[in-house]
């Protein structure tokens, strides 16, 4: 699970362009919307985007989003979810 | 005493291969290259911009927040009454990332920001979001008068009274993939050349280039005046050597000047040989008024008449060509009246005319 929150920690700084932000910067239970890494909606569209190019994930009910991008443990743990069931 | 009808240039802010965001200097030293293309010199857009808004900008859209920032600082002016922008190609590199990403993920997979980015009208939207300004805002898109079309409005919205103070630039950026496409049409040098030496060279091609200036006109004079923006004509057809100067005398007396009275005429000559006809025959016609050009000096590109705008609103207000941009040296007495002439491919013909405030 570390080993894949440290590589997602890094596609995301990478996809969102955060120039001044390194990994050991982003907690993994922090929310990444709103406080924390203080993302908006352009970059919700950019994770799932990231979801479905890195990880063959498709959100299908846009709903989940809130619960799956809550932080970069929950995208670990949805990602570690969905890979034990394909 | 304050003309009415008179626009007044009353800030500048100028992003181009030459260090030229700095007002207190004048084209005094000159970026010497060996190329076919010119790269703007870039400030430090966190000097301008905040990081978490700075992430998700193209190039263009930095350079010209940039631009228009350092202007609206020159003119004292926080809040302008309309924004208006001009571009030939828009926002180049978030255009081909959207596009390439496109081929390659089979048209699925795409990212918001690029596309987002992509729009021609994003740098004049984005200027007025970070200014929370509501007022007009437009862009032109017009290949080689894109400048000139958002300069033409901005003159109608002060002399219509609908603006007192108007932001008004031109930008256009250069990349790998614009610079390749217009190299296969010839649009470029095939071997590098000389910053200097480019206009006295004679071949085929001029050299490259980008940048973005902006100009806060407005209806009042203010401390830091430049200069009048007096007259404005466009054209887009091929210049016949009769007609031109015909159309110019035309223009002149419908600005109210003679042809005696311009001291200086900036023309837009970018060293190929297959461009210089235009240039030549209005030349020819003035030849009594210095002569200065810019291209070498910003590069080619759909938008740089504005680069001729700042330059010639810098000659007026320091009273001096620079040396670097002289072809024939103006009198001796005050440079009181600039003609600039531009065409872009002898398609889009602009002339553009200042005088002393």
């Amino acid at each position: 699970m570390e080993e894949l929150i440290n590589k997602l920690k890094k596609e995301v700084i990478t996809q969102l362009n955060l120039e001044d932000i390194s990994v050991e910067d982003i907690n993994p239970d922090s929310p990444l919307f709103g406080e924390g890494l203080g993302l908006d909606s352009i970059d919700a569209l950019e994770l799932i985007v990231l979801l479905e190019k890195n990880y063959g994930i498709k959100i299908e009910d846009p709903k989940d989003g809130k619960k799956i991008f809550f932080s970069i443990r929950t995208m670990a743990e949805y990602i570690t979810e969905h890979q034990k069931k394909a | 005493m304050t003309n009415v009808n008179a626009i007044y240039i009353n800030g500048l802010g100028n992003l181009s291969p030459q260090k030229t965001t700095d007002s207190s200097r004048f084209l005094d030293e000159v970026n010497r290259v060996q190329s076919n293309r010119l790269a703007c010199i870039e400030p430090n857009y966190r000097d301008f911009i905040s990081p978490d808004i700075l992430r998700r900008m193209g190039r263009l859209i930095k350079m010209g927040i940039a631009s228009s920032r350092i202007c609206l600082e020159d003119a004292g002016c926080k809040m302008p009454d309309a924004i208006i922008t001009g571009t030939g190609l828009g926002c180049m590199e978030d255009t081909e990332k959207f596009l390439t990403t496109m081929v390659r993920n089979k048209e699925e997979l795409l990212t918001p920001t690029s596309f987002i980015q992509s729009t021609h009208n994003t740098v004049s939207a984005q200027i007025a979001l970070l200014l929370k300004c509501h007022n007009y805002n437009f862009t032109y898109v017009h290949r080689g008068w894109s400048f000139e079309s958002a300069l033409l409005d901005a003159m109608i919205q002060l002399r219509n009274g609908r603006a007192s103070t108007v932001l008004a630039g031109g930008m256009d950026e250069l990349t790998n993939g614009s610079f390749e496409i217009t190299r296969r049409l010839g649009h470029w040098r095939t071997k590098p050349a000389d910053t200097f030496d480019l206009l006295k060279t004679t071949a085929r091609g001029s050299i490259a280039g980008e940048g973005s200036a902006f100009f806060l006109l407005s209806s009042a004079p203010g401390d830091n005046t430049y200069a009048v923006l007096s007259g404005l004509h466009t054209f887009n057809r091929k210049a016949s050597p009769f007609a031109l100067p015909r159309i110019l005398n035309e223009f002149l007396e419908r600005s109210g000047t003679s042809p005696g009275e311009i001291d200086l005429a900036v023309c837009g000559f970018n060293g190929d040989t297959s461009s210089a006809g235009p240039y030549k025959e209005l030349t020819g016609s003035l030849n009594s008024a210095g002569i200065a050009a810019w291209k070498h000096l910003s590069g080619e590109y759909m938008t740089s008449s504005a680069f001729a705008l700042w330059m010639s609103s810098m000659i007026i207000k320091n009273q001096r060509v620079p040396e670097a941009a002289v072809i024939r040296a103006p009198g001796s007495g005050a440079i009181k009246t600039i003609l600039i002439y531009n065409h872009y491919l002898d398609l889009n013909h602009s002339f553009i005319l200042i005088r002393k405030p």
